[in-house]
């Protein structure tokens, strides 16, 4: 016989059987159980009574003594009974937060550039909110500290600026986008004179290069038949008006020419950069974002790399 | 075999078989798209590959596939048992699972081609919810037809829990599948903006209440007994519960729309129905676990048991942390984080699969005539690796869930924000990899299983069960 025919506590089953062997003790409910029970439902009429609860006709119970006065959107004082609308308009208006950031940005958007890189707490203030409009905002592209990505997004946290590292350019790109190009040489130089324009280029920026093929270069990059002076200057510094890299310094920004090992690497990958060009777009951020969140952006990007 | 002297055991073999297929099914493509929010590149930009594609795919295969089976499987067994009489009507009930099968197969092909209602498990579109309600009337007419036809005076626990899960997702499924076709694979709900909202979550609540619980509790009601051998705690506190129960989780749906465009009585309304829903749950725990009473060593030695005991102490942990997580303070916190995820696997992998699970190691060797399962062994570290999967999952999921509340919500002096929202991601980095740990865990668990299963049913005859003569 199963143990389930012998109950061992002092309890009756209800005296039904199912499929053999079920039965059913009928102890009675636990004591703690039920009280939880009860104490629920208390609450459950307790909150009823202080909070709006029940549909009634068209409209519901209000709930008592939960009135709330705030400031409608139309300026005017309301007081209404407790709702989740009124609470969240009274915590923007009173809010300590929402105070203190918006006075903080009345401030900012009254200021200028000059102002508010001068003063302490304005810079603050500006750097804290920017490092969530960055992060929600450049972030995906430029990266967390503005790094960029070597051959796709422009480093920001270095001292050197395609488009300007000043206040109003960085300004400018932040609102109207860029659209950085570069033609593609593919059809124009022959294998040699890549080979010649790639050895020039590394040495304006000091590389030890075949002086005679260095030579070569420069007579294609200074003159029409390569015409490569036009975006990068005669010096190869650069054109701010192009978004023209500077081609003396140790800085890429779309070969990784510090990362490769061998000059011939580093030949072979500022000769990729001439036979396909450049085509990068930053987007324009006026219509996503409103002045005063671009002027917190600028300077934060101002602070990043060390602007002009 | 004799119809009138037999069980159809056919039918409940057909549907036993295919929980574990399909509990494998559902629980690949779960991990996989937690693979793929460790490591975006593995869709390989495959649009039918993609997380928000899959993601409708596994909870429609882990509800309505594996639950939806293991729900049938056990419902046709228990009713069948508990009355002493054979189901109402074999075609229909072949037709319930070959409906069913057809259902689950084109939700299949459909969900990953982006055919989709978008509401939440209710994605499938028009065509596919009048199969479902076809199969469904079906279903409760074999179910209830066999009830009326009962050999046994009193309808056993398990019945209420079983009829009241049948009835309730008819009505809930017919009502929030309202809507007006397009075209053969576009519909519009029939509701408008907020109330369309509200009802889907109506819906979605009660999905949980009566298809992930009540169906559940009837499964737990006849195993638990017949596995511990011992007689349910308390018949009071059935009847108190079920009817608790059924009567509160209702009311319970607006607390997924906390702090949205619902009305504020309607939000009360949620948040307090759910926290009165806790005792009625506890119910359910209660006499389950109690059942064991006088017969706890049975745990140290069988592992059916050990799963069907764990799965109550999961059911009775997130019927906690629901009613916690529904109160609005604590939803402001939780709400739209991997919280709610973890709060979801808990009860659906700790309670619902586990159960299940139980169930169906004490099934196979009956449904196929055999003494048990082919290894006990196996079958406990089946017992095992559920539970540390289960358990892996949880704890990531609440680390990462609530550090996200916390980091979303924290504020500077200044009255800024201290993180922006791809830092609470990175955050959540490392806990979305433990998440996927845990869920191959679990699925690995089910292929364990299924070797299990295939050893004891290779060379079985399937056996239809004489119905006992005697009243």
């Amino acid at each position: 016989m199963s143990d389930a025919k012998k109950p061992q506590s002092a309890v009756q089953t209800t005296g039904h059987a199912w499929d053999g062997d079920i039965q059913e003790f009928n102890n009675p409910l636990p004591n703690w159980w039920l009280w939880s029970f009860y104490a629920t439902v208390v609450f459950a009429v307790v909150y009823w009574i202080f909070y709006p609860a029940w549909p009634v006709g068209g409209g519901y119970t209000t709930g008592i003594m939960n009135d709330i006065t705030f400031v409608d959107s139309d300026g005017t004082e309301k007081t209404s009974h407790w709702n989740t609308r009124a609470l969240l308009l009274k915590e923007m208006q009173e809010g300590k937060s929402a105070t203190l950031s918006r006075e903080y940005l009345e401030k900012v958007k009254d200021a200028d550039y000059q102002t508010i890189l001068g003063d302490a707490e304005m810079m603050a203030f500006t750097r804290s909110m920017a490092v969530g409009l960055f992060g929600d905002n450049c972030m995906p592209c430029h990266g967390a500290g503005g790094a960029g990505v070597i051959g796709l997004f422009p480093n920001l946290a270095d001292d050197d600026w395609l488009w300007g590292g000043t206040v109003e350019d960085i300004e400018a790109t932040i609102t109207n986008g860029r659209y950085g190009f570069m033609p593609s040489f593919r059809e124009t130089f022959d294998e040699q004179q890549l080979d010649d324009v790639a050895s020039y280029v590394l040495s304006l920026s000091g590389h030890e290069v075949d002086d005679a093929a260095a030579a070569r270069g420069k007579d294609i990059f200074q003159t029409q038949t390569g015409g490569c002076y036009y975006c990068h200057g005669t010096d190869g510094k650069g054109l701010k008006s192009q978004g023209s890299a500077n081609l003396t310094d140790q800085i890429w920004t779309i070969a990784d020419v510090p990362g490769a090992a061998t000059l011939e690497d580093k030949k072979s990958l500022v000769r990729q950069v001439v036979v396909n060009g450049v085509q990068r777009t930053m987007p324009a951020w006026k219509d996503r974002l409103d002045e005063t969140q671009i002027k917190l952006l600028t300077v934060y990007v101002h602070e990043l790399g060390g602007g002009q | 075999m004799d119809t009138l002297t037999t069980y159809n055991y056919k039918v409940v073999r057909q549907f036993t078989v295919m929980t574990v297929v399909w509990g494998i099914v559902g629980m690949l493509v779960g991990v996989l798209i937690a693979a793929e929010l460790v490591w975006p590149q593995i869709n390989m930009d495959i649009p039918w590959l993609t997380f928000s594609r899959l993601r409708p795919l596994h909870t429609n295969a882990v509800i309505f596939a594996f639950g939806g089976s293991a729900l049938f499987a056990t419902s046709y067994y228990v009713v069948q048992r508990t009355c002493q009489t054979r189901l109402f009507s074999d075609k229909l009930a072949a037709f319930t699972f070959w409906g069913w099968t057809l259902v689950i197969v084109l939700a299949a092909v459909t969900l990953p081609m982006g055919i989709t209602t978008s509401k939440e498990y209710a994605e499938l579109e028009w065509p596919i919810d009048i199969l479902i309600t076809l199969v469904w009337v079906a279903y409760a007419i074999v179910f209830f037809g066999t009830i009326m036809k009962r050999r046994v005076k009193h309808i056993y626990v398990a019945n209420w829990f079983y009829g009241a899960f049948i009835l309730t997702v008819a009505v809930l499924h017919i009502v929030n599948s309202a809507a007006i076709p397009v075209s053969l694979f576009k519909s519009y709900s029939v509701y408008p903006g907020a109330i369309d909202a509200m009802v889907q979550w109506w819906y979605g609540h009660n999905a949980v209440g009566f298809f992930l619980t009540a169906g559940f509790l009837g499964m737990m009601y006849y195993f638990v007994p017949k596995q511990a051998g011992r007689p349910v705690y308390s018949y009071r506190l059935s009847v108190v519960h079920f009817w608790a129960l059924i009567s509160t989780y209702m009311w319970a749906g607006p607390h997924h729309l906390h702090y949205t465009a619902l009305p504020d009585w309607a939000q009360s309304l949620g948040m307090v129905f759910s926290l009165i829903l806790l005792a009625p749950s506890w119910g359910g725990m209660i006499n389950g676990i109690m059942t064991l009473s006088g017969a706890w060593h049975k745990l140290r030695t069988d592992p059916i048991l050990k799963f069907l005991i764990v799965s109550l102490s999961f059911y009775g942990m997130s019927t906690f942390e629901g009613p916690m997580m529904a109160i609005k303070t604590v939803n402001a916190l939780s709400h739209y984080t991997d919280w709610t995820i973890g709060h979801v696997h808990s009860g659906a992998l700790g309670w619902v699969a586990m159960v299940s699970i139980g169930s169906v190691y004490f099934l196979v060797p009956k449904l196929f005539g055999r003494e048990q399962m082919y290894s006990v062994r196996l079958i406990d570290w089946h017992f095992w690796m559920s539970t540390i999967g289960v358990v892996l999952y949880i704890v990531a999921m609440w680390i990462s869930g609530i550090m996200q509340g916390l980091m979303w919500r924290a504020v500077n002096d200044d009255g800024t924000l201290t993180y922006s929202f791809v830092e609470s991601l990175e955050a959540m980095y490392p806990f979305y990899f433990v998440r996927f740990l845990g869920g191959a865990l679990f699925l690995a668990g089910m292929l364990l299983m299924a070797y299990n299963v295939i050893k004891t049913v290779s060379g079985a005859r399937p056996v239809n069960a004489p119905i006992p003569q005697t009243a």
